[in-house]
């Protein structure tokens, strides 16, 4: 008898800006559709241990899309991508979220994102609120600039140096296997796609002075940071939290920059809260 | 408690160490760089010629080359090399970015050889602990 | 057959022609390197500068620099060259697994600029660069 997860991965059509994108997403679970967004230069693959966790997908619709240009979601084939610097905007990001809740027919889904899925959850509260029941940001502020460097993109240095550069952004005494595991996967992704990504985390993503406009009344706000997470650290993550009236801030000690996918178990811990807090929302 | 790469009877333990590291074997292939680590008013260079740590020189003169450097004040690198680092100093991109480590010279070769120099840093951080 | 690059009348054009190729300057970013590229006997430099061809020397005395070359009979470029290239000569790596060229001197640049020089080939196909 065959050993298999309960995960299930398809396809879907969507379409933004007039172009069409062939969507690879993986789902498991039932009830409040819950919307997973990975890290830049990465992909769903993340999103594993919450994707077969019963106690969320007990009361959770589990949805974990691959973006564009990232794991099984390939390039669109309309547009001659290997002309143009690849950068991801904060219009598309955006407009691709929203658009993909609507294909997928989701009723007020609850949007959970890490690093550059974490600062969307603020663009999100301010740009979107009516779109989502509520939005997790972990390891995201308001400001992450400086991390965009070339090197992430150089024809001289290979995946290597993201494998060894991602593996360091965890928690040094976490599960071996899953801190390398992350590395793992960012020395597969296409070379200008991390950086490429680290475009709206570092430059284009900025909401300094704004966070007062996010209103949690119609979008409630969590935000959740990683202790070792040096990209977007505790300070800069309750400093943003702080800006943003009935916005809950948590510190996840013993995590770092891949709470979700280092250690698991962990997390839980921090994150069970929040969920059932959130499920018990009207 | 001194830094273990500026200690000469340490120092001795460095080469065989590393080079029996499974790890570095496989992280530092192709690698041919010499590496200058200096912690406070000390210094010391690692040679690494073919992906073996061939030779340390501790407090080297001016003129002996090196490729790229590591640099903080001693106290930095002994919490670095704690075996549980406090963040940031768990990580030397993020000690560089968030706390007072510096690296620079060819950062491009840094960066090309980034997993040989991370697994190096940790095998420095048991002989510091042993 | 005169191949562009040793035609004193094309290289303005193909210069040009390379420099404003929009998936040239991706391939090229953050390339400074001298290119000897040869048929038969003869030689010319293809200077690239921050990702752009600053010059295209025929002729270069022995005692010019050069990071890497590509070197090959006539014949093959030739083939190298044809709009639809026959089986083995559909790139430099491909002509060079199956001997019909060769890529000398720093090896390890060429490969991390292979996509950057085939895409100089692509170019030498189009109307006007032939």
């Amino acid at each position: 008898m065959a050993k298999l997860e309960a995960v299930i991965g398809r396809y879907c059509y969507l379409t933004v800006d007039g172009v069409e994108y062939r969507v690879y997403f993986e789902e498991n679970g039932r009830g409040i559709p819950l919307l997973c967004q990975h890290t830049a230069g990465s992909d769903g693959r993340q999103w594993r241990h919450l994707l077969n966790d019963p106690e969320v997908t007990s009361k959770y619709r589990v949805i974990v899309p691959d973006l564009p240009y990232h794991g099984k979601s390939l390039p669109p084939q309309s547009v001659d991508w290997w002309k143009a610097e690849y950068k991801l905007t904060k219009s598309f990001f955006i407009d691709f979220l929203v658009e993909l809740k609507h294909c997928l027919e989701l009723k007020r889904p609850a949007f959970i994102g890490c690093s550059m899925g974490g600062n969307l959850a603020l663009d999100l509260a301010l740009e979107r609120p009516d779109e989502f029941k509520a939005v997790i940001g972990l390891e995201g502020a308001d400001y992450t600039p400086g991390l965009d460097i070339i090197w992430f993109n150089h024809p001289r240095i290979s995946g290597e140096f993201k494998f060894a550069n991602l593996y360091e952004s965890t928690a040094p005494a976490g599960p071996e296997n899953n801190r390398r595991e992350i590395g793992w996967v960012y020395s597969q992704s296409a070379p200008p796609v991390f950086r490429g990504d680290l475009y709206y985390y570092s430059r284009e993503h900025n909401l300094t002075g704004q966070l007062g406009r996010i209103d949690t009344s119609r979008i409630p706000v969590y935000l959740l940071c990683g202790e070792y997470d040096f990209a977007s650290t505790p300070e800069m993550c309750r400093r943003t939290a702080s800006q943003i009236k009935g916005a809950k801030y948590t510190l996840m000690e013993g995590l770092g920059h891949f709470p979700v996918a280092e250690n698991y178990q962990l997390f839980k811990r921090y994150l069970m809260p929040v969920l059932n807090e959130i499920a018990n929302m009207r | 408690m001194k830094i273990c790469f500026l200690k000469p009877r340490k120092l001795k333990l460095i080469p065989g160490k590393v080079n029996d590291d499974p790890e570095f074997k496989l992280s530092a292939r192709y690698m041919t760089r010499n590496v200058l680590l200096s912690a406070g008013e000390s210094q010391c260079i690692f040679k690494i010629c073919d992906g073996q740590v061939s030779e340390l020189v501790l407090n080297p003169s001016p003129m002996e080359p090196w490729d790229f450097f590591i640099k903080a004040p001693e106290k930095s690198w002994e919490i670095f090399l704690q075996p549980l680092p406090p963040p940031f100093y768990h990580s030397l991109f993020g000690a560089s970015i968030r706390e007072d480590f510096q690296f620079g010279g060819n950062i491009e070769a840094m960066f090309a050889h980034y997993w040989a120099l991370q697994r190096m840093l940790s095998i420095l951080r048991q002989i510091q602990n042993e | 057959m005169t191949v562009a690059f040793l035609d004193p009348l094309k290289i303005g054009r193909l210069r040009q022609s390379i420099n404003q190729d929009a998936e040239f300057k991706l391939a090229a970013r953050y390339m400074s390197e001298d290119v000897l590229f040869e048929v038969d006997k003869a030689r010319s430099i293809v200077r690239v500068r921050n990702g752009e061809i600053s010059e295209i020397k025929i002729g270069p005395s022995p005692d010019e620099s050069w990071s890497f070359g590509i070197s090959a009979p006539a014949a093959s470029w030739e083939k190298l060259l044809q709009q639809i290239p026959p089986p083995f000569f559909t790139g430099l790596n491909a002509a060079m697994m199956r001997r019909h060229l060769q890529i000398t001197g720093n090896l390890e640049l060429a490969f991390a600029y292979l996509w950057a020089l085939n895409r100089i080939l692509d170019i030498m196909k189009q109307p006007g660069n032939e």
